[in-house]
């Protein structure tokens, strides 16, 4: 059975929801699940836009053969070889003999190493600005190096405004039936799982998503979809995506806020991480998350790093190390480009205590721009009463950093 | 070929011997006993136009050659190294660089006084942490409007002091290595250039040798040399030149010695016939002559390359490195030729035999001519070392901190600046804490460094503590070697800990190990006169000036009479500076997402740490992905 939906006129949604895979990238849990977007246009010529998952093949040819009714297929424009994307793309090419492959010069470099099969089809090689016409609607096409992939590129339908944005601006979530990004509560349902998606998957590559919105800026009027690879179809109110874009490329926190990460192995750093959350809504600072390092997904981690300005690292000492889950946080970290923060540190340890200057090391030597408060809890084993004059002092000086962000 | 000097080379050496036979020698051991630099002598010198034999006659020079220039050393070494050298510097360290790359206003105001011998020139490149590696430049320049504002200290400085015109190093663009350092013109006099103590010195004597200090030092931006970053290069290729005066300087002595030792050994009668005879004797002065012969003609075949513009940097390197190692062997062997005698202060050749040594250590040491000798034969080391960035600054020992230096101003409206900071940071001066309560447990402490003087000044330091309501602390020397207060009183990494929040420090310049010991001061106060000590920058508030002069306005400013006992103390918090984004450049590659980082540059592709992206090589491809250089973008 097909399940296609109309993005305007002539051109379909022909991709598929997955809720059965566990981790995306075999790496990020998607309890959510997530969609694998595939769109045809029906013009003089037929034209396909992508693939899917080999999971999801058979019901991407279902819906295929369904729109193009007896037409065949005689363009697929590969915008991103990833697997989730292209994997399907042999059983396209094999049913329909005569379509012509068109990507970037990268491209067809990993086209040939994923050992796709291509004979009698014709390999048509386009770069920046490049143009080509199906009959009505003339597409242009931009590069998108390192978006997330070095091959990626971005196709623009010049004629209905539709923008084939690959991996850019995609989200994780399945759409389960819906399409577009204005039929769902967009900010309260998605964005948390939009910005996970980015952050993880993307966020190393703040530069070049600059660099491509920066050559996008002067179609920006021209756009009226933006078709992605993942996720929901934006048709209004773009200037909502493209500023969290803006924030997530450049590194500047999206709100002014704390979010407390805690490695705790006996509940004395988690005693610590939570008496100074609560001194913190106490003095006002109420936007506020706390996160269990050892049970939270690092992709959660991330996700939240890129949203707020403050971040506070509770560690206790493990073999006279950072405790594992806590320094694969910072590695992570420091993987994506996370910078621009202000940070704070307890640190705890029943005979060594070692987390605090380790901890501190790695965000100022390690990572860029990373603000280290000058408070530091230090907490032998448990947090007594007699340490609160340097708690308050943490929250203190955590507030007034807070504050003086805002203005 | 005959090896031989022109006539014109000849008749020279004849004039220079003869003067230094006249003027100099007698006078030499009285300006090595007194350290005394002789200026009569220097002015005479160029009266004769000695002070710019190798430039030409347009610029005030003596339009002669470098040979004729390696004489003139060689000549004024022979009777007094230190002597010597003071011409050597001006010649070759101090004018050469305006020459070689100032520009034709530059070459008018400065090179011509120089080589007329009106003017003294010096050379400023050696710092405390940049020795044979000038990559560790700390020296700061910084551009403002039509000037550049100098900060920093140079030392071991050749004719430091005596002077007029210096060539300054200094970093204009931190974190790239030596390719962020430039060469600036400094004129003696300019505000804020000041100079340390005259080194008191194993030998050269009569030349005078300080530290020269830099406090905000205006230089006018057409006093840069070159361009911004030529620096490096062109401390590099001065010091080419330098060494063949150095090496000069060195046959020069050896010269002198020998010719002391063998008129001796031919005087001196011991079993019925000279000493000379003996053959362990003429032994010695045979090796000498044969030494001195050899070292004589690589100094001037290093002289003759120069002059012919061919490139001399090894052979200069190498009649440098063998001319000295010559004097050292020959002033010693001098001395066994003189026996007790050589051995007694007023013996030409017990001062050369310590005149010798510096021959062997300065621009460059005998170790660094080697380096740059085998760099010569060898080539590159297959892979290289990574230096320390010039101008990266090294991390503040107790940690970040606001460093306001009172510096303007009177001492009075500096010491009210600074107590008003205090008061608005919450220090509550009504209140205080026992004067002997223990460094660990103290919350405020006023301590004493070596800065303080004599031991009467330590009232100063009692006093201060009591209008402060502070306990009294000291540097280890104060308690150590001075014992001026007991031995549990000093703060330092070896002593106590200071964990409190206030602490003052007078006197005290800031060693490393001190340093350790007040890294979790809430606040600290630094109060020195000099300007450069590394307290400064370390501290949260400072005042430039003698603690005779501040301490008693600060006493005065915090004496608020008996002080009520302070509540259990309160840790007072410090601001963190925002971390900011380094000021150099990082490049992005569209193929993969590396980021070139010039600080680390790409060592496996030979890019050494400090190079800039613009610098690398047009082949030059990402080390990751191999994409090309035009695929980069900034990041």
């Amino acid at each position: 059975m097909h399940i296609v939906r109309e993005v305007t006129d002539h051109l379909y949604w022909i991709g598929a929801n997955d809720h059965r895979l566990t981790l995306f990238e075999n790496i990020h849990p998607i309890p959510e699940g997530v969609s694998y977007n595939a769109y045809v246009l029906l013009d003089k010529q037929t034209v396909l836009f992508d693939t899917v998952d080999w999971d999801a093949c058979r019901q991407m040819m279902e819906n295929l053969e369904y729109v193009l009714d007896g037409r065949a297929l005689d363009v697929v424009v590969v915008n991103h070889w990833e697997p989730d994307h292209a994997a399907s793309l042999q059983v396209v090419l094999d049913r329909y003999p005569k379509a012509r492959i068109v990507s970037t010069e990268k491209g067809f470099m990993l086209m040939e190493q994923f050992g796709f099969r291509t004979e009698g089809h014709e390999i048509v090689k386009v770069g920046d600005g490049d143009t080509m016409s199906f009959g009505d609607h003339t597409v242009a096409f931009l590069t998108a190096p390192m978006v997330h992939w070095p091959e990626a590129m971005v196709t623009l339908d010049v004629t209905n405004g539709a923008l084939f944005s690959a991996d850019a601006f995609g989200s994780f979530k399945a759409n389960d039936g819906k399409l577009f990004a204005d039929e769902v509560n967009y900010d309260r349902d998605w964005i948390d799982e939009n910005r996970r998606y980015l952050t993880n998957i993307v966020g190393k590559y703040g530069p070049h998503i600059l660099k491509l919105i920066g050559k996008a800026a002067p179609h920006l009027s021209e756009i009226r979809y933006i078709c992605p690879l993942h996720g929901l179809v934006w048709r209004k109110n773009i200037d909502y995506l493209l500023d969290k874009y803006r924030h997530w490329a450049t590194y500047e926190p999206e709100e002014n806020g704390v979010m407390i990460v805690y490695a705790s192995m006996y509940g004395g750093t988690e005693q610590a991480a939570q008496a100074l959350a609560s001194k913190l809504a106490e003095r006002g600072v109420t936007n506020l998350v706390v996160h269990d390092v050892s049970n939270t997904h690092v992709s959660y981690l991330i996700a939240d790093v890129f949203r707020f300005s403050h971040v506070v690292l509770a560690s206790v000492t493990y073999n006279l190390g950072i405790f594992p889950p806590m320094l694969n946080f910072l590695e992570d970290m420091k993987a994506l480009n996370v910078q621009n923060r202000t940070f704070a540190l307890i640190e705890n340890g029943s005979w060594a205590v070692m987390s605090g200057d380790l901890m501190y090391r790695f965000l100022d030597e390690e990572m860029k721009q990373i603000t280290v408060l000058n408070e530091r809890l230090t907490i032998a084993s448990h947090l007594k009463e007699g340490a609160k004059d340097e708690l308050d002092l943490l929250a203190d000086s955590i507030v007034d950093s807070v504050r003086s962000a805002q203005n | 070929m005959l090896f031989r000097c022109s006539e014109a080379q000849e008749k020279l050496r004849e004039e220079i011997r003869e003067f230094a036979e006249k003027e100099v020698k007698p006078y030499a051991f009285q300006w090595d006993r007194d350290n005394a630099f002789p200026r009569e002598v220097v002015k005479k010198m160029g009266e004769r136009g000695w002070m710019g034999i190798p430039y030409p006659k347009e610029y005030g020079g003596a339009g002669l050659d470098v040979i004729s220039y390696a004489i003139a050393v060689e000549e004024l070494s022979r009777v007094d190294g230190g002597t010597g050298v003071i011409l050597s510097a001006h010649t070759s360290l101090g004018s050469w660089p305006i020459f070689g790359f100032g520009t034709e206003e530059q070459k008018k105001k400065y090179l011509v006084p120089l080589a007329k011998g009106e003017k003294i020139g010096a050379f400023g490149l050696t710092e405390p942490n940049a020795g044979s590696d000038a990559g560790g430049t700390e020296t700061t320049a910084v551009a403002e409007g039509d000037h550049y504002i100098l900060n920093g200290e140079k030392i071991f400085i050749t004719n430091g002091g005596e002077a007029d015109i210096y060539v300054v190093f200094a970093v204009t663009t931190p974190g790239i290595g030596t390719k962020g350092i430039s060469a600036f013109i400094v004129e003696k006099g300019w505000e804020g250039f000041t100079f340390g103590d005259h080194y008191d010195k194993l030998g050269i004597r009569s030349s005078a040798t300080a530290q020269l200090l830099f406090n905000d030092v205006k230089v006018p931006k057409e006093n840069l040399l070159g361009r911004e970053g030529q620096g490096f290069k062109i401390a590099m290729a001065t010091l080419d030149g330098g060494r063949i005066g150095i090496a000069s300087q060195a046959l020069g002595i050896a010269q002198g010695a020998y010719e002391s030792c063998k008129t001796y050994a031919l005087d001196r009668v011991q079993f019925h016939k000279p000493v000379a005879f003996q053959q362990a004797i003429s032994f010695k002065i045979a090796d000498m002559a044969t030494e001195i012969r050899a070292a004589r003609m690589l100094v001037y075949s290093a002289a003759e390359m120069k002059q012919n513009h061919e490139p001399y940097s090894m052979e200069a390197a190498m009649a440098k490195q063998f001319a000295s190692d010559v004097a050292i062997r020959v002033t010693q062997e001098a001395v066994q030729v003189y026996g007790g005698n050589g051995y007694l202060k007023g013996m030409d050749v017990e001062r050369m035999y310590r005149d010798a040594k510096i021959t062997q250590i300065y621009e460059g040491t005998n170790e660094i001519m080697r380096v740059v000798i085998a760099s010569h034969l060898l080539g590159k080391p297959p892979k290289s070392e990574t230096p320390v960035m010039a101008g990266q600054a090294p991390k503040n020992i107790t940690g970040p901190r606001k460093k306001i230096i009172y510096k303007k101003g009177s001492a009075q409206e500096k010491v009210d600046a600074l107590v008003a900071s205090l008061k608005a940071d919450g220090y509550d001066f009504t209140t205080g804490i026992p004067i002997d309560t223990p460094i660990t447990q103290a919350e405020r402490v006023v301590s004493a460094g070596q800065g303080i003087g004599s031991k009467e000044n330590m009232k100063l330091i009692e006093e201060l503590a009591a209008a402060a309501g502070a306990a009294i602390g000291s540097s280890r020397p104060v308690a150590e070697t001075l014992q001026y207060v007991p031995i549990d009183r000093f703060v330092g990494m070896s002593g106590q800990k200071f964990h409190g929040n206030l602490y003052i420090a007078c006197g005290i310049s800031g060693a490393v190990q001190h340093l350790k010991g007040i890294i979790d001061a809430g606040t600290i106060v630094a109060v020195n006169i000099n300007p450069n000590a590394p307290i400064f920058k370390n501290c949260d508030y400072g005042i430039v000036g003698d603690v005779n002069e501040i301490l008693p306005l600060l006493t005065a400013a915090l004496d608020t009479g008996e002080k009520k006992p302070a509540p259990p103390m309160k840790k007072v918090r410090r601001p963190t500076p925002k971390k900011e984004k380094p000021d150099y450049k990082v490049m992005v590659c569209d193929g993969c997402g590396y980021e070139y980082d010039p600080m680390k540059g790409d060592p496996e592709a030979d890019i050494a740490p400090g190079t800039p992206f613009d610098q690398l090589p047009e082949d030059w491809v990402c080390p990751k992905c191999a994409e090309p250089k035009k695929h980069f973008y900034e990041a």
